[in-house]
C-alpha cells in the first residue's frame, strides 16, 4: 500500500505543479498582451485549465471520499462558468469598442464563403 | 557610499527601471496597452456659479423665506434643537463608556465567562454542531433580526428610488433586456437549478456545517440574477413577480420576529418552549435555528435579486 500512496502523491504533486506553471503562463500574458482580447485569452487559460490541474491534484491526493466529489463539481461548474463569462465580455468588448477594427478585422459570413469559393477554383 | 558605475550606465539597468515603477514614477503600461487614461471632467466656474444662483432662487421660491416667518423661526429651532440633540447623545454614550470595564483586562466577564459559555454550553443549550450559527441565531437573535430589518428596509428604499411603474416595464426599451444569447441561455439551463438545490443545501444545513441563511440566500439569490440575465424579465415574472416577492419578504420578518420573540419570552420565564432541540446532527434539529435560518436564507434571496432587478431595470 506504501507504494500505492507515494504513487498518488507523485501524481498529485505533479498536477499541482503543472496547474501553478500554467498560472504563472498566465499572468505573463495578461501582461505581455497588448490586446483585451489577447490578454482575456491568457486569463480564460488559466482559469479553466490551470485551476482543474490545481484542483485534480488535490483530489489524486485527498483519496476517494465525500470531498472529492465536491471537488469534482467545483471544476465543472469553473468549466460551465468561466468560458461563458468570458464570451460576454468578449462580445462587450467587440460590440462597445469604436476601434475595434483596428485590432480585428470582423468578416461577414458572405466575404468569407466567396473567399473560399474563389481559393476551390484556383 | 562609492558608485560603481556612472548615472548613465545605471539608467539602462532594470534595476533602475524597477526603482522607477516601485516609487510610482513611471508606469511602463500606460500607453502600451490599448487603454486610454480618462478625460477630466471640467467645468468653467461661470456655469457653476449660475448653477448656484439658480439653486438659491429656485429654493427661496419654493419655501418662500423672505415671508413666511414661521419657517424662518423653525429653520432656526430645528438647527438649535439638532445640535443639543447630537450633544445630549455624545454625552450619554461618553457616560456609559466610563461605566465599562478597562479593555484588555484579563478578568473581564466577556473575555472569560462569555466565550466558556459559548464553547461548552453551545451545543447542549442550542442543539446546534456549528457553534457561530448558535451563537448568531439564538444568543444574539435579536442582533441578527436587526440586520434582516437592514436589508429589508434597504431595498424598500431602494423600491422608493427606482421603481418605475408596471405599465411601462412592459414596455421597456430594447437595450435593457438581455440579448437572446444562446450561449449564456444553455449554461443557464443547467446551472440555475443546480445552484438553486446548492442554496437551500446550505440553508438547511447551517447548524450543521459553515453556512446559514445569509450565504444559502446569497447563493438562490444569485441563480436568480443569472436567470432573469438569461431569459429576460418577462420570464422570470412568471414564477417571481412583484407579488410573490412582497409576500415572501413580509411573511419572513414577521415570522421571524414572532418566533425570535416567542423563544426569549419562554426562556426568560422558564417555560418550555414547542421547538424540540433533538439530537445534535441531525437535520431537522437544534429548535427554531432550522426556521429562523429558512426565513434569513429568504429574506436575503429576494433583498439580493430585488437589488439587481431595480437597478438594472426598474422593476422586478
Amino acid at each position: 500500500m506504501a507504494v500505492w500512496e507515494w504513487i498518488r502523491f507523485i501524481g498529485g504533486a505533479a498536477l499541482i505543479l503543472l496547474g501553478l506553471s500554467i498560472f504563472f503562463v498566465e499572468i505573463a500574458g495578461v501582461f505581455r498582451f497588448k490586446y483585451v482580447l489577447n490578454r482575456m485569452h491568457a486569463a480564460a487559460m488559466g482559469d479553466t485549465l490551470g485551476l482543474s490541474a490545481c484542483i485534480a491534484g488535490l483530489m489524486l491526493m485527498n483519496g476517494l471520499n465525500f470531498t472529492t466529489v465536491k471537488l469534482l463539481c467545483v471544476i465543472i461548474f469553473l468549466w460551465l462558468a468561466s468560458p461563458v463569462s468570458s464570451h460576454l465580455i468578449a462580445q462587450l468588448e467587440v460590440t462597445t469598442d469604436p476601434d475595434a477594427n483596428e485590432y480585428e478585422k470582423i468578416q461577414d459570413i458572405k466575404t468569407i464563403e466567396e473567399e473560399g469559393k474563389e481559393n476551390k477554383n484556383e | 557610499m562609492s558608485k560603481l558605475r556612472s548615472q548613465k550606465d545605471y539608467e539602462k539597468t532594470s534595476a533602475f527601471r524597477f526603482w522607477q515603477w516601485l516609487s510610482g514614477e513611471k508606469d511602463p503600461y500606460i500607453g502600451n496597452m490599448e487603454m486610454k487614461e480618462q478625460e477630466v471632467f471640467q467645468e468653467s466656474p461661470i456655469v457653476v456659479k449660475e448653477r448656484e444662483i439658480d439653486h438659491i432662487k429656485l429654493h427661496n421660491k419654493i419655501y418662500d423665506i423672505d415671508h413666511n416667518k414661521e419657517l424662518k423661526l423653525f429653520r432656526i429651532f430645528y438647527r438649535i434643537s439638532a445640535v443639543l440633540l447630537c450633544g445630549v447623545i455624545m454625552a450619554a454614550l461618553i457616560i456609559c463608556v466610563s461605566y465599562l470595564p478597562e479593555t484588555g483586562n484579563p478578568n473581564n466577564p466577556t473575555v472569560n465567562e462569555v466565550a466558556e459559555r459559548y464553547v461548552e454550553k453551545g451545543t447542549a443549550e442550542t442543539g446546534v454542531i456549528n457553534t457561530v450559527t448558535g451563537m448568531i441565531l439564538n444568543y444574539r437573535g435579536f442582533d441578527t433580526f436587526g440586520e434582516t430589518c437592514v436589508l429589508f428596509i434597504a431595498s424598500s428604499c431602494v423600491m422608493i428610488l427606482l421603481m418605475v411603474s408596471e405599465e411601462k416595464l412592459k414596455t421597456l426599451p430594447k437595450n435593457l433586456e438581455p440579448k437572446d444569447d444562446k450561449i449564456l441561455q444553455y449554461v443557464a439551463r443547467i446551472i440555475v437549478p443546480v445552484l438553486m438545490i446548492f442554496g437551500f443545501y446550505v440553508i438547511v444545513n447551517g447548524h450543521l456545517s459553515p453556512g446559514g441563511g445569509f450565504s444559502g440566500g446569497a447563493i438562490i439569490g444569485s441563480g436568480l440574477i443569472l436567470y432573469s440575465s438569461a431569459f429576460g424579465g418577462e420570464k422570470i415574472r412568471k414564477f417571481f413577480n412583484e407579488n410573490v416577492y412582497k409576500c415572501i419578504k413580509i411573511t419572513a420578518l414577521i415570522f421571524y420576529g414572532c418566533v425570535m420573540t416567542y423563544y426569549f419570552y419562554t426562556g426568560a420565564n422558564g417555560l418550555t418552549n414547542i421547538f424540540p432541540l433533538g439530537t445534535p446532527g441531525n437535520i431537522v434539529s437544534a429548535g427554531m435555528i432550522f426556521y429562523i435560518n429558512l426565513f434569513v436564507g429568504l429574506e436575503v434571496a429576494c433583498t439580493v435579486y430585488s437589488f439587481y432587478a431595480l437597478f438594472k431595470r426598474g422593476g422586478l
